[in-house]
């Protein structure tokens, strides 16, 4: 019989549609174009603890089949949160991930905590910001300090955690087993690759902040290799994003061991397509009578 | 707001590197001045839609134009787009410009004057006195179509090929004293906002500019086409597409 539900750490997901943090808001505007409820999971912003005002702008240069941003963390921070979205988040019909992130361990503990009185079904804990100066990132490159971080976060949080993981680091995979070692419920990748965009004519990078975070269709391919390599790794649930644009890229996330994935950088392109691509799948997995299950981690190599 | 299926019914140069595109709609709500649109263009390598400001629309009719200049790839792109094509457009985007007053100045440089003859549009009950200012002759655009609208239009360009010689800002703001406007509106680039703010200072009118940045949803969620404003709160980022992308003069950070 087909079936979309998918579970992750204990947690249901009508589908394996999620929307990646920092391209969706706390869902508002979106919800304009389409019910959320009609997606398996929305992930927020990414949350402080205090408020921040982010980079300056330019804070984003289209590339080839992809994008740069450098938006910096920019948010309310996690009290404005809690007094204004959260509420409205929890009565909709879908997984609420919170993302977090902090400059500090200190900052990641206090985070962490402050959500366990949220709504949120889950917490995913970012540490591979790659726009910020302190933390983010910083957290997310050695495999120590992703052990270090997720198990501070662990001992603190009541909610399942998800370790998101940074491409730019020698072995990612080693970072998935560094995540799971420290308690991590589950893992997604991947956060953007650092990049940047060049005027000839000015000589200058055309972000403010010189550098940014490269998404979009361009980085799919890196995507789905480093899927595949987390997915030989650990035994945790894997969430796989990067470049995904139609149902045919989730199922490959799939095949390479994603249980669910994240939709990004095409929310800009249609708003309506998170919405679109679960509508998609729907019909793929009834016309063709299976479990959605029974695809991840079927690549067969050559 | 709504993603729309457009078809493409002008798009066709109209002056010099400026091209004028009208879209059709099966339905259209309603525009305010100043508001804008999301084109998706036909190509997947461009991720990012484009956003434009509504340079005028019919209700009637549904239709909206757009004015464009052809300055990087994704306007080259749109050159390509064939009448009888179709588009997915979001509209209509961002906060407007709705004029309080009667008596309406409204100051255009170069592109900045696509933005308009959709004020003069959506605001038929208001008198407007228009004063646009372009490089030169060949980049003139959109004079008879404000002029058609019963507008009284000043033309000014830098070197003087057409109209007055001069900046435009100069010869609106001689005029202040003359035309008594209750509000002032003015696009342009950010260097004619930094002009305006030290000439039309202690003119004693309330000045509106409509600001631009690199976008990226157009709706408000992804947070990347923010500017800077001073409020009594403080100095802080809004967005241009959602909070914006009128503001007033006085309280953006240039």
């Amino acid at each position: 019989m087909s079936n979309l539900k998918v579970n992750i750490a204990g947690v249901e997901f009508k589908n394996p549609i999620i929307t990646a943090s920092g391209t969706f808001g706390f869902g508002k505007e979106y919800s304009e174009f389409y019910p959320l409820s009609a997606l398996g999971g929305i992930c927020t912003k990414g949350l402080t603890l205090r408020k921040r005002e982010g980079n300056p702008p330019p804070r984003v240069a289209e590339t080839y089949g992809g994008m740069l941003n450098s938006v910096g963390l920019q948010n309310p921070g996690i009290e404005h949160y809690l007094a204004e979205d959260d509420k409205r988040l929890a009565k909709e019909d879908v997984v609420v991930i919170a993302n977090i992130a902090g400059s500090t361990l200190e900052d990641y503990i206090a985070i962490a905590e402050r959500i366990n009185d949220s709504h949120a079904d889950m917490v995913e804990l970012n540490i591979s910001c790659p726009n910020v100066k302190q933390g983010g990132m910083a957290f997310g490159v050695l495999p120590k300090n992703v052990e270090e971080v997720t198990r501070a976060v662990k001992n603190v949080c009541k909610k399942p955690v998800i370790t998101k993981l940074s491409p730019n680091v020698s072995c990612i995979a080693d970072n998935a087993r560094a995540a799971e070692a420290g308690g991590a419920d589950a893992v997604s990748l991947i956060n953007t690759l650092s990049g940047m965009a060049v005027n000839y004519k000015t000589r200058r990078p055309v972000l403010a902040n010189n550098n940014g975070g490269l998404s979009g269709p361009c980085v799919k391919p890196v995507a789905l290799k480093m899927v595949w390599e987390c997915y030989n790794a650990v035994k945790i649930p894997i969430i796989g994003l990067g470049g995904i644009t139609s149902y045919t890229d989730v199922l490959e996330f799939m095949i390479c061991g994603a249980r669910a994935v994240q939709v990004g950088t095409a929310n800009f392109t249609d708003p309506t397509a998170a919405y679109d691509i679960a509508k998609d799948l729907e019909k793929y997995v009834s016309e063709n009578d299976i479990d959605i299950n029974d695809l991840v981690g079927t690549l067969i190599l050559n | 707001m709504k993603d729309r299926i457009a078809t493409v019914i002008k798009n066709r140069p109209c002056a010099e590197g400026i091209w004028s595109m009208t879209l059709a709609f099966d339905d259209l709500e309603e525009i305010k001045g100043a508001q804008f649109l999301d084109i998706k263009l036909p190509d997947r390598s461009k991720v990012l839609r484009r956003p434009f400001c509504i340079c005028d629309f019919d209700k009637d009719a549904k239709t909206a134009d757009v004015c464009y200049a052809v300055v990087g790839e994704g306007t080259k792109v749109l050159t390509e787009v064939k009448e009888g094509d179709k588009l997915n457009v979001l509209l209509p985007l961002g906060n407007g410009y709705s004029p309080k007053g009667k008596r309406i100045m409204l100051v255009g440089g170069g592109m900045g004057s696509a933005v308009l003859p959709a004020v003069i549009t959506a605001n038929p009950d208001k008198e407007f006195f228009v004063y646009l200012g372009f490089a030169n002759a060949g980049k003139v655009v959109l004079e008879k179509e404000i002029s058609a609208k019963g507008a009284t239009v000043t033309v000014a360009t830098d070197d003087g090929s057409y109209g007055k010689k001069g900046f435009v800002t100069s010869y609106a703001r001689e005029a202040v004293d003359t035309v008594k406007p209750d509000e002032i509106f003015v696009c342009g680039p950010e260097v004619m906002y930094k002009a305006v703010r030290k000439s039309f200072e202690g003119c004693g009118v309330p000045v509106y500019v409509s600001l631009e940045q690199r976008m990226g949803c157009g709706i408000g969620a992804c947070l990347v086409c923010n500017c800077k404003v001073k409020r009594a709160d403080g100095e802080g980022y809004v967005r241009v597409c959602k909070d914006g992308p009128v503001f007033l003069l006085d309280e953006v950070v240039l």
